[in-house]
């Protein structure tokens, strides 16, 4: 059992969906912030993941026949989602027709967002101890005479 | 991969853990890419390549351990759909991670009965002593 | 005496199997009349023929697993458990009859 590659694989999985969990932490921690590091409106971020190309073509040279895709990478990236503009003209925030801008994170779809990525990450768990299951059992072999 | 003793049964079941550890890097490619986008799932063909090999096991009792060298697992990636979204990924995590509970009983399956054709071939070089 | 115990061994080595060597190995040392039933030698190969047939049986269930056909993968372990114990009879079996030959080798006549 090539037993570096089913673990480099599944934390690879588990690393992109803590980031996934992390970025909507951070959205959701936001939602009602109007202006973000840089003086200008919040602007939510989300998760991009995509297979590494690289793994694919490691296994191939190790003689697999077909690439078997490899971990999983992810980069964070800015969404440009139109803000939320609330009427308040008390605020000291009001521009000049007293609506105040919101960033436009949809607290719904970061919840479910948050719940996948936990489900996803449990799952990753299991297949990583499944792996080391198996990789000690056949260290067994020939053990019990 | 020739064994010198017992080449028959055991150059089966090396080839069957072969095609199970590689079914366990397939389903767990496919767990870890569950959340990208536009990923088409992997699975791993082997049980069916082996036609020969059951017909000779049927007939004769045995396989023919020259047979063994020609086979192999294959790794497949399903076809991509045509005019299908590149939005969800189409991974089915929970039939993936049943897949996965499958393989690992087959593979622990396997090297049970791995262990105890040692432990007869033992029995026969030891003159029953341990 | 040893007449009565070789007529009571007689129905029991009718059974096939590892049984009737088990039987016929603990019985028989020392045994100088012929038996009314099969003759020693025809029991234990006959014994050692099951042992060899579960042997070669329990080969083909793992091959069988392994090509990814076993219905029932407990028959198959407890098959091939019967048959490794068997075997390991069979081998003790073998290690009596020697150890029980040198004994009465070393005997002085």
């Amino acid at each position: 059992m090539d037993y570096r590659s089913a673990f480099q694989i599944s934390a690879s999985g588990m690393t992109v969906e803590k980031l996934r969990v992390d970025v909507t932490a951070v959205n959701l921690a936001n939602v009602h912030s109007t202006k973000g590091a840089d003086g200008k409106l919040f602007r939510p971020m989300r998760v991009v993941s995509h297979e590494s190309v690289g793994f694919a073509a490691t296994m191939r040279h190790m003689g697999f026949s077909a690439a078997l895709p490899g971990a999983a990478v992810a980069s964070v990236e800015s969404v440009d989602a139109p803000p939320r503009m609330v009427q308040d003209p008390g605020n000291p925030q009001a521009d000049e027709k007293g609506f105040v801008a919101y960033p436009g994170i949809n607290q719904v779809n970061e919840m479910v967002t948050l719940m996948t990525a936990v489900r996803a990450y449990e799952a990753n768990v299991i297949a990583m101890n499944v792996a080391k299951t198996l990789a000690v059992k056949a260290l067994e072999i020939g053990g019990n005479s | 991969m020739p064994y010198n003793i017992e080449s028959a049964t055991l150059g089966a079941v090396s080839l069957a853990l072969d095609a199970a550890s590689l079914r366990h890097q397939a389903i767990s490619s496919n767990i870890a890419n569950a959340g990208t986008p536009g990923y088409r799932p992997v699975a791993v063909s082997f049980e069916e390549h082996l036609g020969a090999l059951r017909a000779a096991l049927s007939s004769r009792g045995t396989v023919d351990a020259s047979l063994l060298a020609a086979s192999s697992a294959r790794v497949e990636r399903e076809p991509e759909k045509a005019g299908g979204t590149e939005e969800a990924s189409r991974v089915a995590v929970d039939e993936q991670v049943a897949q996965l509970s499958q393989n690992a009983v087959h593979y622990q399956a396997l090297l049970r009965a791995l262990n105890k054709q040692y432990s007869i071939l033992s029995i026969a070089i030891n003159e029953g002593k341990r | 005496m040893s007449i009565e115990a070789v007529g009571y061994l007689a129905p029991l080595a009718a059974t096939p199997g590892v049984d009737a060597a088990a039987v016929a190995g603990t019985g028989v040392a020392g045994n100088a009349t012929a038996p009314s039933g099969p003759g020693f030698g025809e029991l234990l190969a006959r014994g050692l023929d099951q042992v060899n047939r579960d042997l070669v049986s329990s080969q083909t269930d793992v091959q069988s697993l392994a090509l990814g056909d076993a219905q029932n993968l407990h028959h198959v372990m407890m098959r091939l458990e019967e048959a490794k114990l068997a075997f390991q009879l069979a081998v003790q079996v073998r290690s009596r009859l020697l150890e029980a030959y040198q004994e009465i080798m070393r005997m002085q006549v």
